[in-house]
């Protein structure tokens, strides 16, 4: 699973936004707010990642146990695939 | 070709209807500063505005005045760490509070109200497009000629003292909120750029001004009533 291009992250007066550039625009024109959380999550994958890398992403920031990461984890690329962020 | 100076940018405008010249009148000028650019407006500019949600029903010669007002905001952005922010914006005593909120939820009422309490100490800057810049470290509001239904502007700046989002209430009351909360409400409020360095450029102004500005919420009616309570509050409380 990848973000696709034209997705940009952001953190401005200490909230994420992710907001479309370019030609993405005219796909997606709103702002999608993210906690903590989502941010390493969304940054795990600008690069690509499967779910089992992300649970590993998210026990290396957080001290969280794993059935309330791959709960969180589910939620979240839920979310992003409803959106259609990712591909 | 005639040269303005808004918010405090010496530019050139060629333009190609009457409309828009008579629009920016005020702001001529004819001072010694240099354009800093040159605003050649042509059809495609138009054409270009016409594709904005709700605008092919305008005559082209407003869409050209719209089309103005891009490219000025554009340059703003680009090279003036400056914005545009959906707002009424009314000077007390020489500071600017700026009300918000989408179109038609009363920030123009809201201002008027204002004026009848305060009288000449109220100056409205402008009424639906100021521009918001950031010069020496402290934030200013300016006046357009883009300025709403009602025309109301002045060809000033003024230093930012507040920012108030509007929502309609059955009572009335004005509470402080978090920059989380305003970043949203700015996001809809202002042009959003397309290109990631402006995008930054934009994020960079936000993030400044969302941490020096002093961010309200005020959910009212419309009536005397709503505009004491946000004077109260953001006035004459502002230091306490």
């Amino acid at each position: 699973m990848k973000i696709k291009d034209g997705f940009i992250l952001r953190e401005v007066a200490g909230s994420f936004i992710v907001v479309a550039v370019g030609e993405a625009v005219k796909e997606f024109n709103g702002i999608v707010n993210l906690n903590e959380t989502g941010a390493v999550l969304w940054k795990t994958l600008e690069k690509g990642a499967t779910k089992e890398q992300l649970v590993k992403a998210l026990l290396a920031e957080y001290d969280v146990d794993e059935e309330t990461a791959r709960k969180d984890i589910d939620a979240f690329i839920n979310k992003l695939q409803e959106a259609k962020l990712v591909r | 070709m005639p040269r303005y100076k808004i918010a405090d940018v010496v530019f050139d405008a060629e333009l190609m209807y009457g409309y828009t010249a008579k629009l920016c009148e005020k702001y001529l000028y004819s001072g010694s500063d240099k354009p800093e650019f040159t605003a050649v407006m042509t059809q495609k500019d138009i054409d270009a505005e016409k594709m904005q949600e709700g605008a092919e029903k305008f005559p082209d010669y407003y869409l050209e005045s719209l089309a103005l007002f891009r490219k000025l905001c554009d340059y703003t952005l680009s090279f003036k760490q400056g914005i545009i922010f959906h707002s009424s914006a009314v000077a007390v005593d020489g500071k600017a509070y700026l009300f918000t909120a989408p179109s038609g939820t009363g920030k123009s009422t809201h201002a008027r109200l204002w004026r009848e309490m305060l009288g000449d100490r109220a100056v409205m800057i402008n009424d639906d497009k100021p521009i918001i810049r950031w010069v020496d470290g402290d934030f200013y509001v300016y006046g357009t000629p883009w300025n709403g239904k009602h025309r109301l502007d002045t060809n000033t700046r003024a230093k930012i003292a507040a920012i108030c989002e509007l929502r309609r209430g059955t009572t009335n009351r004005i509470y402080k909120i978090s920059p989380q909360e305003m970043l949203m409400v700015v996001m809809n409020q202002t042009i959003r750029p397309t290109e990631a360095d402006k995008v930054d450029n934009l994020i960079f102004i936000l993030d400044k001004l969302l941490t020096a500005v002093p961010l309200y919420r005020l959910e009212c009616d419309i009536s005397e009533e709503a505009a004491k309570t946000s004077y109260a509050e953001m006035v004459e409380n502002a230091d306490k």
